[in-house]
Formats: C-alpha cells, sequence, structure tokens
C-alpha cells in the first residue's frame, strides 16, 4: 500500500491547529480593541458647523452648562441650544457678530434651516438614559462627558460603555456629590469639606460612626466619604436589574 | 421533576355543572382543536403553510442566507462610525421639552358627541390619545378613538386632489370647484357631529346662496331615535340616559356600552360593583346599589354580555316585545300572537322590577321612529323621565340640518352634491326615496372632501384631501354631559390637507380661495371661525379676559358653562307598530346589518389596529362573516361544517356529567380545528334581488333564525383575494383603488345586500354555496388554557334551595371566590417554584423575596370582571402605548398576533344532564358571555425567568418582570414555560417589512419595506421597538413607571432647594421617593372607561389598588411590604395553585339576577361550581 502521508504531515493538525488558534487570538483581540468602545468611542472628536468653545464659554466667561442645555434637569434628553440661545448674545452687531465661524447661526436663522451638530455621545437605541434623574441626584455632568469645561473642541472622554454604567451603579458613593456642585465641573470633595464645616463635621461623624478609614484630606477619600454618606442619607439605590436602562 | 398531572376528581351526578367553552370546535370537542390545543405552540411549526412554501421554503432560505452573508461582506468593507446629527429648534417652541411629551387637550367629533381627549405629543407629534380627565364627562377612550390616531399617519391618506379618481393640480381643482358652486345650487352633506361654528359658516353660506341646502348623514348613526326624539321634545333635542338613577335597565338591543352610547357611563359602572366606586366597603353591604341589567337582543353584544338576564330575540320580533311592553304599561295593546308562556313570563317579570322604581328602557338607535314612540310612552309609563332617568337636552344653536331623505327629495334643485361626511355613501349606496344614491347624484357635480381615498372620493368630480381632526380646528359637545368642547390641531396638515372649515369659510366667501397650510404665516380661517364664535357666542369677552378666554379654552378643552339643555316633551306621539310574524324557520330567518365594533360602518377599513383587534365577540380579525346561532347553522346544514361531532363521552366536560346529545357523526370532515387551517363554508344570502356570498360563523347566544353581517368591510379587492378561498371563488370586481394595502381583500360587502337605512330584513333566503371556503383568522383558541376557573364569576342569589350546590348565599358565595375550580381541591406544597421552607435572610425578609428589595415601589394590578365588557379597547391602547406592529391576517391566522393583551371571551351555560336547552328558545336558560382580558401577571416566582439561557427576561426589584429586548436571543423557552400564554414572539421583523403584502415577510431582506417615516412618526420614542427575533410582552407600560419614579425623585430634589438649607443635610426616605397615591397609570386603564383595571404601588397606603388586591392566606407571614391591606373578596390569581404569584389579580364577576325570574338561579354560574 502506497505511503499516501509522508512522514511530515504527522504534525500538520498540530500546525493547523496552532495556526487556527492564533488567528482566531487575533481576531478576538482586534476585536476586543477596535469594536469596543474604548476603541470607537474614547477621543472621537468630530468638526462641528459652528466650532463652539466649551472651554472659552464655561471657564473663561463662566457659563453655567444650564444655560444651553436648558432642559437638562427636566428631561431625560439633555438639550442642544437652538440658535435663538445662541443668537441672545451673538446677535447681528452683537458680539462677535462679524466672525466667520459664527456664519452658520447667522445663515440658520435667515434661511429658517435649523443647524445641525453632530452627536458626539450616543447611547444605542435600546438604552433609555435619563439625565435628570442622574443630575437630581447628585451626578455630575463630569462623570460621563468628562471635564467639558476645559474642552476647546468637545471630544468623547468616557468610553460610556456599559461596564462604566454598571461600575458606578454599583459604587455611587464614587461619584455622588451636594446637589448644589453637580453642575461645577472643578469640584473637589476634599477641598468643598475644606470650606463647608458643617458639611465636614457631618462626614467627620459620619465616618466615625461607621468606622470608616479614610482621610478627609485626600481627595479620593474625601469623595467616599462624601458619598457614602450621601447616599446612606438620600437612600441613593442604584438600580441594577436590566429594565432600569432596557425596556 | 417530571411533569406533575393533575386529575379533576368526579363531580357528583346530581349537581348541575357549568360548560364553559370559546369556540364551536371546543364546545364540540374536534380532534382538529385538541391537535391545535396540544400542539400549544403551534406557531413555530406552521411556518410552512402550504405545499409550494413547504418546495420553495429550503432553498429560497440558502438563497437568502447566501444573498445576506453577500451584503454583510459588503458592508462591513465600508464599516466607519455613522455621523449622527443633533438637529435642535431654530427658535425654541413654547411648552415643549426635548423628549418629554407635552399635553394638548382636544376632542375627537363624532355622531355620538365630541371625546374630550388629552393628546400626547413629542416634538410635535402626537402619539397617544388620553382621556381628558379634567372634563367632568371624560370616560376612557374607545377603541375607534384610540385607534384613530393611527389614521392620521396612515401612508395611504389621501394627499391630492382628485379629479374622476386622477390627480390634478391644486389650482385646477379649486377653479373647478368655484366653477361648480358659484351658482349656489350645491347640497352639503355633513356627518352627525354636532358644531356650534359649523352652524355658524352654514348660516354664512345660506346668506351668501340663498339655494344651498345642508343635510347630515352616517349610515348607522341611527335615524329611528333621532326622528322620535325630534317628534316629541322638538327637532334637534336628543335623549340621554343618567345612569346615576338607572338601578334597572332593559336593553332592547340597544348597545349602549360600545356601539350605540346613550348617556354617560361612569355612573354605569359604579353601579355594577358590588362594592360601590371606591371599593372600600364589604361587597355584601353594598349589594342593594347594585344595578341589574336586562337585554333582549338578536346577536350578542358586549352590553348583552354584561346583561344579568339575556334574552335572545329576533329583530323583526321587537315590534311584538315592545307591544307585550306597552300592554303591561297600559298604554297600548298586546301583541295579536302572543309570545310562549314561559317569555310572556320573561317579560312580565322584566317589566314589574322596571316598573318597581329606577327603571329605564333603551332601544337600539337604528329601530323604526314608530317603536321608539312607543318606547317613550313605556318610559313615561315606568316613571324614567319623571326620576330624570331619562332627559332630553338640545343646544342654543344648531343648524338645520335635513336628513339624507330630505337630500333625495331635493336633489332635483341641486346642480353639485358636496360630500362632507365621514360616512361613504357611494361605497354604502343606501336606496333612498327609491332611488339608490349613485343615481340621485347623477348627472350632478359630485365632490368629496376627506382624509380616505374611498369609493365616494374616486366617484366624485372632485376630490379635496381633508386634514385629520388632529390637524384641525373645531368644536363640539362631549357625548357623555354635552359640554362645549374645543378640536384644536397638534400638528400642521402632514399631507396638505384641507380643513373642514376652511373649506365651509372658502363657500361663503366672494371669492373661492382654500388655505395653504404650507404657508407658514397665513392664519387658518378655521382657526379664526372657532375662535371667533367662541369669543361672540359661547363666552364673550372683551381685552384681556377675551385673551385669557380663549387660552384657558384651549388648555382644558372644554367650557363647562356653555352646554347642552335639559328640554320638556311636546304632545305624546299617536302609536301604532307594524307587528311582523315571527320568522318561521332558517329558510327564511331575519338579517341584521350590524355596526361593526372594528371598522363601525367601514370608515375604519383602512385602519390595521382595529382590523387586527379581535372582534369581541366573534374574535374574528381582518374580515366579516355572516353570524348565526348552532341551530339555524344546523338546519340549514352548515354546522357540521363548522364542526365536527363527536360522542359526548370524549367531550372534555364528560367528566362533570353533562351529555351534549346524542349525535355520532362518522362522516368525514375535512380537519377544520382552529388556526391557519380554519376555512369556513360559503353561504349565498338573499335579500329581495340582491345577493352576496360570504363566509358563515356559528355564534352562540344568537337568536334562532337570525343571521347578521357586519356592515363596513368588502370595498375593494385585488388578485390576491381568491388566495383566501379553497374549492371555488365567488365572482368578485378586482378594484382595489377604493382600499389601500390595508383595507384590501378583507370581507364581504354586506351594504350590497342593505335597502335604504335599514337596520334588518325579514324573510331573506339562504344557500349553502357547497365546496367553497373562506380563510379565516380567529384567535379565539390562541394562546389557550381551557378548562379551569379563569374567569369566575358569582351570583348575588342564593342558588338552589335543594341545597346541593357548594353556595348558598351571596356572602358564601364571596367567600369561595378563590376556591373555583382547580384552587379547591388542588394538593398543597405541590409548587414548582416557591422555594421550600421559610428562610429568612439577615434582614428579616423572606429569602424568597430578596429580589423584591425596592421599599419605595411595589407594582399591582386588579381587574375587575365585573365592569369589564370586553370591548378591548385596553387592546388598542397597549397597541399604541408599547409600539406593537400589525402582523396581518396570514399570521394572526398562524396564531401570531402580537397584542400583549389577549382578550377571552368565554360562553357558558348551565345545565342539568336531563335538560337539553335551547336559550334562544328558553329564557330562563341564558347563555352567558364573560370576558377575560390577560396579560403578563408579572409572576413574583416567574417560570419564565428561570427557563432563559441569556437572563434577558429578569425580575425587577419593585415586582416588574422585565424584558431587556436587546438581550433577547429568541430561543422561546420562555414563552413555552408561561402558563398564562402572555408572551408573544416576533416571527419577522412586522416593524420593518410590511406584513400586509402578499408574501412580503417571506421575501427576507428583499421584502418591501414600510413605506416612507409616518408610521414611525407615531411610535412612542420611550418604548423599544422591537426586532425580528425578540420576545415580548406586557411590563405594566414600564416607561411610564420608570419616569414615574424619576418624578418622585425630582420633587425629593425640588423640596431640597425650596428647605434652603444644604443639600447635605437632607434626609430622603422610602417614602419621599413614592410616587403620589393613584398617580400613576398604565394604558389599557386609562383606556378603560369601565374602570375595571385599577393599578397602583402596594406599598402606598393610599392607592386604590390596597383595596382590591388580596391577601392570599398563604401570604399572611410574609413581611408587610408585599402584602396589600385590604383584601376585597372577589379577588382571585389566576392558576394559583401554581404558586407563581402574579401580582395582577382578577376580581370574580357579579350578577345581579332578578330573584322574580325564573331562571334567576341559572345566573352567573359560569363557573360557580367548577371544583
Amino acid at each position: 500500500m502506497a505511503n499516501y502521508f509522508p512522514r511530515w504531515t504527522n504534525i500538520l493538525p498540530l500546525k493547523i491547529a496552532i495556526c487556527i488558534g492564533a488567528l482566531a487570538l487575533g481576531v478576538v483581540t482586534a476585536f476586543t480593541y477596535y469594536a469596543t468602545p474604548k476603541a470607537q468611542r474614547v477621543g472621537y472628536m468630530p468638526d462641528q458647523p459652528i466650532p463652539y468653545d466649551h472651554e472659552l464659554h464655561v471657564t473663561q466667561l463662566g457659563l453655567d452648562c444650564r444655560h444651553c442645555h436648558s432642559f437638562v434637569e427636566k428631561s431625560g434628553h439633555a438639550n442642544i441650544p437652538t440658535a435663538n440661545t445662541c443668537a441672545n448674545c451673538h446677535v447681528k452687531g452683537g458680539i462677535k457678530s462679524d466672525s466667520e465661524r459664527l456664519a452658520p447661526l447667522f445663515d440658520a436663522i435667515e434661511s429658517g434651516e435649523p443647524i445641525k451638530w453632530v452627536r458626539i455621545h450616543k447611547a444605542p437605541d435600546y438604552v433609555f438614559f435619563d439625565h435628570s434623574a442622574h443630575l437630581g441626584r447628585g451626578v455630575s455632568c463630569v462623570e460621563c462627558h468628562g471635564q467639558v469645561d476645559e474642552m476647546p473642541v468637545v471630544y468623547h472622554a468616557k468610553n460610556l460603555s456599559m461596564g462604566m454604567c454598571i461600575e458606578c451603579h454599583r459604587n455611587p458613593e464614587e461619584a455622588l456629590r451636594p446637589l448644589e456642585q453637580v453642575f461645577n465641573l472643578k469640584y473637589d470633595a476634599a477641598d468643598y469639606l475644606k470650606k463647608n464645616d458643617t458639611a465636614a463635621e457631618q462626614v467627620a461623624s459620619y465616618i466615625k460612626d461607621k468606622d470608616l478609614d479614610l482621610e478627609l484630606t485626600n481627595s479620593d477619600d474625601a469623595q467616599r466619604a462624601m458619598g457614602l454618606m450621601l447616599k446612606d442619607r438620600w437612600n441613593v439605590q442604584p438600580k441594577e436589574s436590566c429594565f432600569t436602562c432596557h425596556r | 421533576m417530571s411533569k406533575r398531572k393533575w386529575h379533576h376528581p368526579e363531580v357528583p351526578v346530581e349537581e348541575r355543572g357549568t360548560k364553559v367553552w370559546r369556540s364551536a370546535g371546543e364546545l364540540e370537542d374536534t380532534p382538529g382543536l385538541r391537535q391545535w390545543v396540544d400542539k400549544e405552540f403551534p406557531r413555530a411549526s406552521e411556518m410552512m403553510r402550504d405545499e409550494e412554501d413547504q418546495e420553495n421554503t429550503r432553498r429560497s432560505f440558502l438563497k437568502l442566507m447566501g444573498a445576506s452573508t453577500a451584503l454583510a461582506g459588503l458592508g462591513l468593507a465600508s464599516c466607519r462610525r455613522p455621523e449622527s446629527l443633533i438637529v435642535p429648534f431654530l427658535d425654541s417652541v413654547e411648552w415643549t421639552i426635548p423628549g418629554k411629551a407635552t399635553y394638548y387637550a382636544t376632542s375627537m367629533p363624532g355622531a355620538n358627541g365630541a371625546v374630550p381627549l388629552v393628546a400626547a405629543t413629542f416634538e410635535g407629534r402626537p402619539t397617544k390619545l388620553e382621556p381628558n380627565k379634567q372634563n367632568p364627562g371624560a370616560n376612557g377612550v374607545d377603541s375607534h378613538t384610540q385607534a384613530s390616531i393611527l389614521g392620521l399617519y396612515d401612508p395611504a391618506r389621501s394627499r391630492y386632489f382628485l379629479e374622476n379618481g386622477k390627480s390634478v393640480g391644486r389650482d385646477a381643482a379649486v377653479a373647478k370647484l368655484y366653477e361648480y358652486t358659484k351658482s349656489g345650487k350645491f347640497g352639503v352633506i355633513f356627518g352627525e357631529d354636532d358644531s356650534l361654528t359649523r352652524s355658524d359658516l352654514i348660516a354664512k353660506i345660506k346668506a351668501k346662496h340663498a339655494g344651498a341646502k345642508f343635510y347630515s348623514h352616517e349610515a348607522l348613526a341611527g335615524a329611528g331615535k333621532k326622528a322620535s326624539d325630534a317628534g316629541v321634545f322638538g327637532k334637534h333635542a336628543a335623549v340621554k340616559a343618567d345612569f346615576t338613577k338607572a338601578g334597572k335597565i332593559l336593553s332592547l338591543d340597544c348597545d349602549f356600552l360600545e356601539l350605540d352610547k346613550q348617556g354617560g357611563l361612569k355612573a354605569f359602572y359604579d353601579r355594577r360593583r358590588p362594592e360601590g366606586e371606591g371599593y372600600n366597603e364589604d361587597p355584601a353591604a353594598y349589594q342593594k346599589q347594585l344595578n341589574r341589567l336586562y337585554c333582549v337582543e338578536p346577536t350578542y353584544s358586549v352590553t348583552g354580555g354584561m346583561a344579568d338576564h339575556r334574552a335572545p330575540l329576533a329583530p323583526s320580533q321587537m315590534g311584538r316585545f315592545i307591544s307585550l311592553l306597552a300592554s303591561f304599561a297600559g298604554v297600548g295593546a298586546a301583541p295579536a300572537s302572543a309570545f310562549s308562556d314561559t317569555k310572556t313570563k320573561w317579560a312580565k317579570a322584566c317589566f314589574d322590577d322596571l316598573k318597581s322604581g329606577e327603571g329605564v328602557i333603551l332601544l337600539g338607535s337604528r329601530y323604526d321612529k314608530e317603536l321608539h314612540d312607543v318606547v317613550y310612552l313605556i318610559n313615561q309609563a315606568i316613571g324614567a323621565y319623571s326620576a330624570g332617568t331619562l332627559v332630553a337636552r338640545k343646544g342654543e344653536q344648531h343648524a338645520d340640518l335635513g336628513s339624507i331623505e330630505d337630500f333625495a327629495k331635493d336633489a332635483g334643485s341641486l346642480e353639485t352634491v358636496i360630500l362632507m361626511t365621514p360616512a361613504n355613501p357611494v361605497y354604502e349606496n343606501s336606496t333612498i326615496g327609491g332611488k339608490s344614491f349613485t343615481d340621485l347624484v347623477a348627472g350632478k357635480k359630485l365632490i368629496h372632501w376627506g382624509c380616505q381615498i374611498n369609493a365616494s372620493a374616486n366617484a366624485a368630480d372632485i376630490h379635496i384631501p381633508a386634514a385629520h381632526y388632529l390637524e384641525s380646528w373645531g368644536d363640539g359637545f362631549s357625548g357623555d354631559n354635552g359640554i362645549y368642547t374645543v378640536i384644536q390641531p397638534m400638528i400642521l396638515p402632514l399631507y396638505g390637507g384641507i380643513q373642514e372649515f376652511e373649506l365651509l369659510v372658502a363657500l361663503s366667501a366672494n371669492e373661492l380661495e382654500l388655505h395653504d397650510s404650507a404657508d407658514a404665516a397665513a392664519v387658518s380661517p378655521a382657526y379664526t371661525a372657532v375662535k371667533r364664535v367662541f369669543d361672540t357666542k359661547v363666552k364673550k369677552g372683551s381685552g384681556a379676559a377675551k385673551v385669557e378666554n380663549w387660552n384657558s379654552l384651549l388648555r382644558t378643552g372644554f367650557y363647562a358653562d356653555y352646554k347642552y339643555k335639559a328640554v320638556s316633551a311636546g304632545p305624546a306621539p299617536s302609536v301604532s307598530i307594524k307587528v311582523e310574524a315571527e320568522p318561521a324557520n332558517a329558510s327564511k330567518p331575519d338579517i341584521v346589518f350590524a355596526t361593526d365594533y372594528s371598522v363601525l360602518d367601514g370608515r375604519y377599513v383602512n385602519n390595521a389596529w382595529l382590523q387586527e383587534a379581535p372582534d369581541p365577540i366573534s374574535k374574528l380579525t381582518w374580515d366579516n362573516a355572516v353570524y348565526m346561532s348552532p341551530k339555524t347553522a344546523k338546519e340549514l346544514g352548515l354546522y357540521d361544517d363548522v364542526v365536527e361531532l363527536e360522542k359526548a363521552e370524549k367531550a372534555w366536560w364528560s367528566n362533570l356529567g353533562i351529555a351534549t346529545g346524542t349525535d355520532v357523526k362518522t362522516t368525514p370532515v375535512s380537519e377544520d380545528g382552529e388556526g391557519p387551517s380554519l376555512y369556513g363554508p360559503m353561504v349565498k344570502v338573499k335579500v329581495g334581488d340582491k345577493s352576496l356570498q360570504a363566509v358563515v360563523i356559528v355564534a352562540f347566544g344568537m337568536a334562532d333564525n337570525v343571521v347578521s353581517i357586519p356592515l363596513g368591510y368588502g370595498q375593494g379587492y385585488d388578485e390576491h383575494w381568491k388566495d383566501n378561498f379553497k374549492g371555488g371563488t365567488p365572482e368578485f370586481e378586482k378594484d382595489p383603488r377604493n382600499v389601500s394595502s390595508v383595507g384590501v381583500n378583507t370581507g364581504f360587502n354586506g351594504y350590497a345586500l342593505r335597502g335604504g337605512s335599514d337596520y334588518y330584513a325579514a324573510g331573506i333566503s339562504i344557500e349553502k354555496v357547497e365546496g367553497s371556503r373562506y380563510k379565516l383568522a380567529r384567535t379565539q383558541e390562541h394562546h389557550s388554557m381551557y378548562g379551569r376557573a379563569l374567569a369566575r364569576e358569582i351570583s348575588t342569589m342564593p342558588t338552589d334551595p335543594d341545597g346541593l350546590d357548594h353556595q348558598k348565599d351571596y356572602k358564601e358565595q364571596l367567600a369561595n371566590v378563590r376556591k373555583q375550580g382547580m384552587d379547591s381541591h388542588i394538593p398543597q406544597n405541590v409548587d414548582q417554584y416557591k422555594p421550600v421552607g421559610n428562610a429568612k435572610d439577615k434582614d428579616g425578609n423572606d429569602i424568597d423575596r430578596v429580589h423584591l428589595w425596592d421599599k419605595s415601589h411595589q407594582w399591582a394590578m386588579s381587574i375587575d370582571l365585573s365592569t369589564c365588557t370586553g370591548c378591548s379597547a385596553c387592546l388598542v391602547a397597549c397597541q399604541a402605548e408599547n409600539n406593537i406592529p400589525v402582523v396581518g391576517k396570514v399570521q394572526v391566522a398562524m396564531g401570531r398576533e402580537m397584542h400583549w393583551i389577549r382578550m377571552d371571551r368565554y360562553f357558558a351555560e348551565t345545565s342539568k344532564e336531563d335538560e337539553s336547552s335551547n336559550p334562544s328558545e328558553d329564557w330562563d336558560k341564558p347563555l352567558e358571555m364573560i370576558p377575560n382580558p390577560v396579560a403578563c401577571v408579572q409572576c413574583e416566582s416567574a417560570p419564565c425567568e428561570t427557563v432563559c439561557p441569556v437572563n434577558a427576561t429578569v425580575h425587577s426589584e419593585d415586582g416588574l418582570n422585565t424584558m431587556a429586548y436587546n438581550r433577547c436571543i429568541g430561543t422561546r423557552y420562555c414563552a413555552n414555560n408561561c402558563p398564562y400564554k402572555a408572551r408573544r414572539f416576533n416571527f419577522f421583523d412586522y416593524n420593518k417589512r410590511n406584513p400586509l403584502l402578499h408574501k412580503n415577510l417571506y421575501k427576507g431582506p428583499f421584502g418591501k419595506k414600510q413605506e416612507g417615516d409616518a408610521k414611525s412618526l407615531q411610535r412612542n420614542p420611550n418604548v423599544s421597538v422591537r426586532m425580528r427575533g425578540v420576545m415580548e410582552k406586557c411590563t405594566y407600560c414600564v416607561q411610564r413607571l420608570q419616569s414615574a419614579k424619576i418624578d418622585a425623585k425630582q420633587n425629593v430634589k425640588r423640596g431640597v432647594q425650596k428647605s434652603g438649607k444644604p443639600s447635605t443635610e437632607f434626609k430622603v426616605d422610602h417614602e419621599m421617593l413614592m410616587s403620589p397615591a393613584n398617580s400613576v397609570t398604565v394604558a389599557c386603564q386609562d383606556a378603560c372607561s369601565a374602570g375595571a383595571i385599577m393599578f397602583g404601588n402596594l406599598l402606598n397606603k393610599k392607592d386604590n389598588i390596597q383595596k382590591t388586591k388580596a391577601i392570599r392566606d398563604e401570604d399572611k407571614d410574609l413581611p408587610a411590604h408585599v402584602q396589600g391591606e385590604f383584601a376585597n373578596p372577589r379577588t382571585y390569581d389566576l392558576l394559583s395553585y401554581l404558586g407563581t404569584r402574579p401580582r395582577t389579580s382578577y376580581m370574580a364577576r357579579v350578577k345581579n339576577p332578578n330573584p322574580a325570574m325564573a331562571g334567576a338561579t341559572n345566573v352567573g354560574r359560569a363557573t360557580i361550581n367548577m371544583h
């Protein structure tokens, strides 16, 4: 009988297996890297019709987030300002009205055709995220959107993956802050406690009660202490069941 | 654990048993049906419908697979993050908050008066209609009103001017319109709704064109009652019933609960509950205020289903019956040919009860004027008018609109006829004054104004596309209390339609010009007209008050101080009744031209929600049929075609000791059980010289020798019509122009048999069409869980004095509600889902309930069968709220309808072994109908959750059995394991591919997509639109619950801000996070005019749900937060012996029979004796 399979074929199955394994590993790695929110979204910085500068308006001029995103505390959806919100300051003949960058605004007002902003933060259709619910319970914009106040051009700072949501819902103390500080994107718990004696006392007595080993001058520890106290006081129980976001 | 089998114990022979069934097949227990029920999930195996499909499916599957893989490859190559845009408004829109619904008050005009509504709009798109609860007359939203919002977005809506059915430019059409109307010799036919502004504009047109004439016409709006009321109380007056004062009601074929409303129904339903409105007392103590309903009617209506005593009677005999009542009342002579003894006794006992106080008689509006006159006299005699139970009322100003008969008389002098009625006179083509409508308008110019391109639109010389009422200005008077209501537009006309008043204003002007809604700057003349009439007639004012009056009207939607006023009666009418002889036999039966629960008079034929909503009685979708009683069907030789008769011993209820006769048929009858193979036999119906072929359905509870056909179907057919037939197709005209892809090929045109405005015809003939059969899609056997006491019923009467029955008096019956059926015998602790023992966690909660840890909300629902009529408004409301797709007739036949609420309907009959009864003849042996709406009951211990391999259905901490649609992979295990059959599966992408086109779903990616974006505009943005391969079901409108919870948190936040203290010092407890009592409502609950659905939070002690939801005995030791405080004895759970602990409970129906009636102990026993 002829020798159909030469000797070298003996290790062929092993070679094939290794190759397939390596390939599969490669595909998985590549998919994990390129197809997850971390790779797909973070850093997304599209050109906007008007290069609106958040850093300028918020940090330098001191505008509140709600000046433009006016319904963010009332609605699940954080609205993008209407053209006439912009035109409150940038009227024809007003501030920077001759700037070329503002031309699309005046075009829009004249033509009646609204400005088409490019969406940066997008939750899938089956996710029902509610801005007002989070802001009303002491979760700041910064937790999901990053330091927008320091962004001349807004980009996708955090990955907004489901893991991120769950992480925060499990440990809300990392994010909770006094309601008055929700729109202060520069908030730091340690600084806050330094300036607010009553709050500092409360937090101190809270960690004493609960026997927590936290240093209130350390930002992270202060945040945790403050968060734990607020979670308790405000009865914050973030849900982890699916219907919280999916329905 | 092996499947537990539990056999029902033998029932003592001497006890009366009760048969309960849903279809003829179930009654007769055919092999076909058994197979269908046994399969339980035939939906999957029925994928391959016919041989052709079987041949093609495998190959086309491979082909399509190849194609989609190729497409996927293409897609990947160009894989980039799609850029999506955010387009904010240019100017902020008043009141609008992006992402939140804005609510506007409006109303829907109708022949029964306007329905006060609140429309939810999202960024300008109206998506859902709710009752305007501020209006004292608002009471639920029926299915027609609910579904009218789909009509707004209908892609097939008329959007162009037509000339003889062909599209024509706007300017040309307006020029023609001017030419046709400039002589002033035109007649306008309006609908039957009443509008003050219209009356005003008519006066204006009359001032300009003396020759112009005005009429009102809707085919089925009840001309007889209108004429009688006008005769007695003066023109424009209408008699309405005040149900607060109506303790005993006799409905003579008057479906006053649904299609033939006679006044506000809230009081009726309040008096239907044994505990009264608030559910807060012992039912036994409140027994006295229960009302009692008698019903005499030829076919089952939802009102008949509610009746305590119901008697089937042929329509031709109604005159005879009324004269019998008249003779009791002393206002007329008894009929020459007497009724049988038992029937006369029945009538006497009924009449005596009515006369004893709080009595009222309501006659179907479509009966002749003469009968209404007699009923008026009887009502006078029993004191219904003097007690104020019946009140005639009219407005201050009504335009003098002629009837369609007046139109026939005037027709000679008219040059142009303008149709502005929602009816469709060309399709109806009634004979009026000896001439058909088309003959009457022949030679005249016909102008049609309407939303739909129907027969009248196509026949018209000029068709004007109309604006929907949600795009229009208008006014009206609410049906229940006659209060002035406003109709305001929610959106600019989507398809450039013309509003009614715009056309009327144009007709009254010198130059005929139509308003162009595209011109944003121009104000609609309809707005100006309505506002002017309001300012000058309704509420006069000037300056700032004038503005405020108007704004307040728009805000609330009504002005309560301007309403219909009561009028007193004129001289009594002289009376003579034409009494027709009894229909002798099945060869010469009566025919009833019934109003349809889905399409009404045909106007909703293109409304897919209504077409797919099963008929409340027959559970037929997408079609109409000729209905007849089993006896009539037997006599015509049709019954065997519907069910194969078998030995009674094989029937499932034979255990109960009931024999159903000795018919033993051995003839091989084709297996036509329920389901996709349901083909009904065809008959040819002849009325005079008119004839029609239509399919037959055996309907229980009908009078013998009567057939009925609902009107409004069969408006157009295309080449696929013949696919519905087996063995011979009747001749049909292929003309789909008059309908959209929704209404095409649906049903048979009953108008073809009808003469003038007749409600019924006597002495017709019916013959079977041999061999020909027609495919039907009926849902009555779908998702079946038969054989258990699911819908429970008790009676206020003590039952048999011989003491053989279990229950003796009302109190005892109440106490036994929870022990009906299996629940009385099932052995304890056989629960498969409940963990053994009574383990507690560290907080002292039952280990069994740790998943229900939310201390602020635990949702629950209660459904009261005492007031549920089965009208299916909840089903349509749910469809509107939850983006539920329509699947089409073919899919419904396979059991794939997607409605989350299944409206079960059972027939029940009590009899002893030796009695074979015919309820049609023997009125003391009633056949009852009892509805039972079933949606997901949200089991605390849910069988579906344990079997999902991907955790796509999991329990929420507030007691919902939730669905993560994006997680579902479509194994359908959950549906297999659901004992309530509450889950629905998306077998196709019903939302994306149009399921109504012929075989479109089976074309996969090549199937035609839904037309345009119109349908997605109606979608509720807070609910996921499910795709193919996803399981879905009721989750208690979870979107509303979530937003209620968020609102509660916002309230807390506002509290913090108000307090002025730093937020860090604020303490929040569970109660502060609770939604206010009774503030959260679900869509079905809002729609229910009977208030049968109650929803609420078990943890809120002030919530109404506390009063109804039961504490189960075995739950006594559970933590308080999962218990209710009140235990209503009527409350029970479906299949409670399974231990699933459903959150939705039911309340047993209480019937209130008249003890003086011979058959009183047969009433209210549908399930009372189920063991």
